[in-house]
């Protein structure tokens, strides 16, 4: 799954060459979107080394950590400008810290999924005192890719959560 | 001269019943569904579009847990005594409900002496009064084996008869075993759609069984009263004659491991006797002869009588001591 993914994004940069973007009624139905939830496993490869390989999670049991995938796939023949993935934490879900990323995009979070910002930037008024937001309280998750995605490229926003 | 030896059993404690743990539950209840849906905005050219995923789904899975606790951490006993009963909890710790089979062992090693079994040998607590009483059900494994809802209890009496020939200081173990129906096994034991909703079940980390081992001690108490008298005649002499005064001194002590509770002491007024009225004294401090606060009093029915009130005794209180006196008829 991470492999192929990444040969996507590797194709994506690949195509980073200037379609002239028209604006035509073909814009929507362009962008395919998936979501994915795996899990983590250890095994053991040919080489007898122990690695840890991404399965899909079906059933999971509290306290299990769960990769979310989100992959956005250009299917039209113009590039897709100001690519923005939106995906609340699921509920029943606690982020874990610092888990968002997403190769050529910049992540903020939210806490009321209007306000997005950096993690470290979003506070909580609590007993009338302005703390730091925890990841237990960021609710919403934002990928901004930072340039066009060409046709037929990929991007993808990737986070983990806990299950409660 | 005058002897009693008692021996007193010591009260249980007095526990709740059925109910729900205020703890925190485990986790997302077993059989919930966790969905996940994301939502892409992009433009092409000055056009806006918005798509949306497919929609994520995942099962929480039926975590198999339970504790056993035990709520009396030692039980007084005499020997010789049948029914008697150890109170334990068993809580559901997963995160869905659960069936568990109880088991009772009591041949276990390191104490002096092994409960025998009573027949039926595990109640639950049905009325929540703490101790073994006719409201109780016995629990017949594979016939009424508690249902508990994930973070729900259910208390149980396990039910034994202590050896005659148990002495004081004696201790006897006895063990509760509770274990999920679904299946047992080390943290991460997976039974296939066994679980809540039909979800895998998953065993946590207690495996899914789970016990505590009480005891029984044996806890006599020996209160003993040993009287003395001194008579004094009219003629200052010691004859007892009629008109001499007799002064009994009696002093009541306990001795063991127990306590004896509500003690009270009582001498009738030896025939062709008279009491002298205001002569009962406890630890040389007088005691009115009235039926009043005080711990003593005289009295004429059924029969000319000294009672005084010791309340509870252990071999720490230390010895009492009662005076009265009365003349020769």
């Amino acid at each position: 799954m991470i492999n192929t993914t990444l040969k996507l994004v590797v194709a994506a940069a690949l195509f980073a060459a200037g379609f002239a973007p028209l604006a035509s009624a073909e814009s929507q139905g362009c962008i395919a979107v998936t979501t994915t939830a795996e899990i983590e496993k250890e095994v053991v490869n040919d080489k007898g080394q122990k690695t840890k390989v991404l399965v899909p999670a079906g059933k999971v049991i509290p306290g299990t950590e769960v990769v979310w995938t989100v992959t956005a796939n250009n299917a039209c023949k113009l590039a897709s400008d100001s690519l923005t993935i939106n995906n609340p934490v699921p509920e029943h879900m606690t982020l874990v810290p610092n888990s968002a990323f997403g190769p050529g995009s910049t992540v903020t979070y939210s806490l009321d999924g209007k306000t997005f910002a950096a993690a470290e930037q979003l506070t909580v008024q609590e007993n009338g005192v302005k703390r730091a937001a925890r990841a237990d309280e960021l609710k919403h998750i934002r990928w901004e890719l930072k340039s066009s995605l060409q046709p037929g490229a990929s991007a993808f926003g990737r986070f983990r959560a806990v299950l409660n | 001269m005058r002897s009693t030896r008692l021996l007193v059993a010591v009260g249980l404690f007095a526990l709740c019943g059925l109910g729900a743990n205020p703890a925190s539950a485990v986790g997302v209840a077993a059989g919930t569904n966790i969905d996940n849906t994301a939502e892409v905005t992009y433009t092409v050219g000055s056009v806006s579009a918005t798509a949306t995923s497919n929609t994520a789904s995942l099962t929480v899975a039926e975590i198999l847990d339970v504790v056993v606790t035990l709520q009396t951490p030692s039980v007084p006993v005499t020997a010789g005594a049948t029914q008697q009963e150890m109170l334990y909890r068993v809580t559901n710790t997963g995160n869905g409900p659960e069936t568990f089979r109880l088991q009772m062992t009591s041949t276990l090693g390191g104490d002096e002496f092994d409960p025998v079994a009573a027949s039926p040998s595990i109640y639950f607590d049905s009325d929540a009064s703490g101790d073994l009483s006719p409201g109780d059900t016995p629990y017949v494994a594979g016939s009424n084996d508690p249902v508990l809802n994930a973070d729900a209890f259910v208390t149980v009496l396990l039910v034994n008869d202590i050896p005659a020939g148990a002495v004081d200081g004696n201790r006897g173990f006895s063990r509760l075993l509770a274990d999920a129906r679904t299946g047992t096994g080390v943290a991460g034991t997976v039974f296939a759609g066994q679980g809540a909703s039909g979800t895998d079940a998953v065993t946590g980390t207690t495996g899914a069984d789970s016990e505590a081992t009480g005891q029984y001690l044996v806890a006599g108490v020996a209160v003993s009263a040993v009287k003395t008298q001194a008579v004094a005649d009219q003629f200052g002499g010691t004859r007892p004659v009629p008109g001499a005064r007799i002064n009994y001194t009696i002093v009541v002590s306990a001795t063991g491991t127990g306590s004896a509770s509500a003690t009270l002491f009582n001498d009738n007024i030896p025939a062709n006797t008279t009491y002298v009225p205001g002569t009962l004294r406890l630890n040389s401090v007088a005691l009115s002869d009235g039926a009043d606060a005080d711990a003593g009093e005289f009295s004429t029915t059924p029969n000319a009588r000294v009672r005084v009130q010791l309340g509870t005794l252990t071999q720490a209180s230390g010895s009492q001591t009662i005076q009265f006196a009365v003349t020769i008829n």
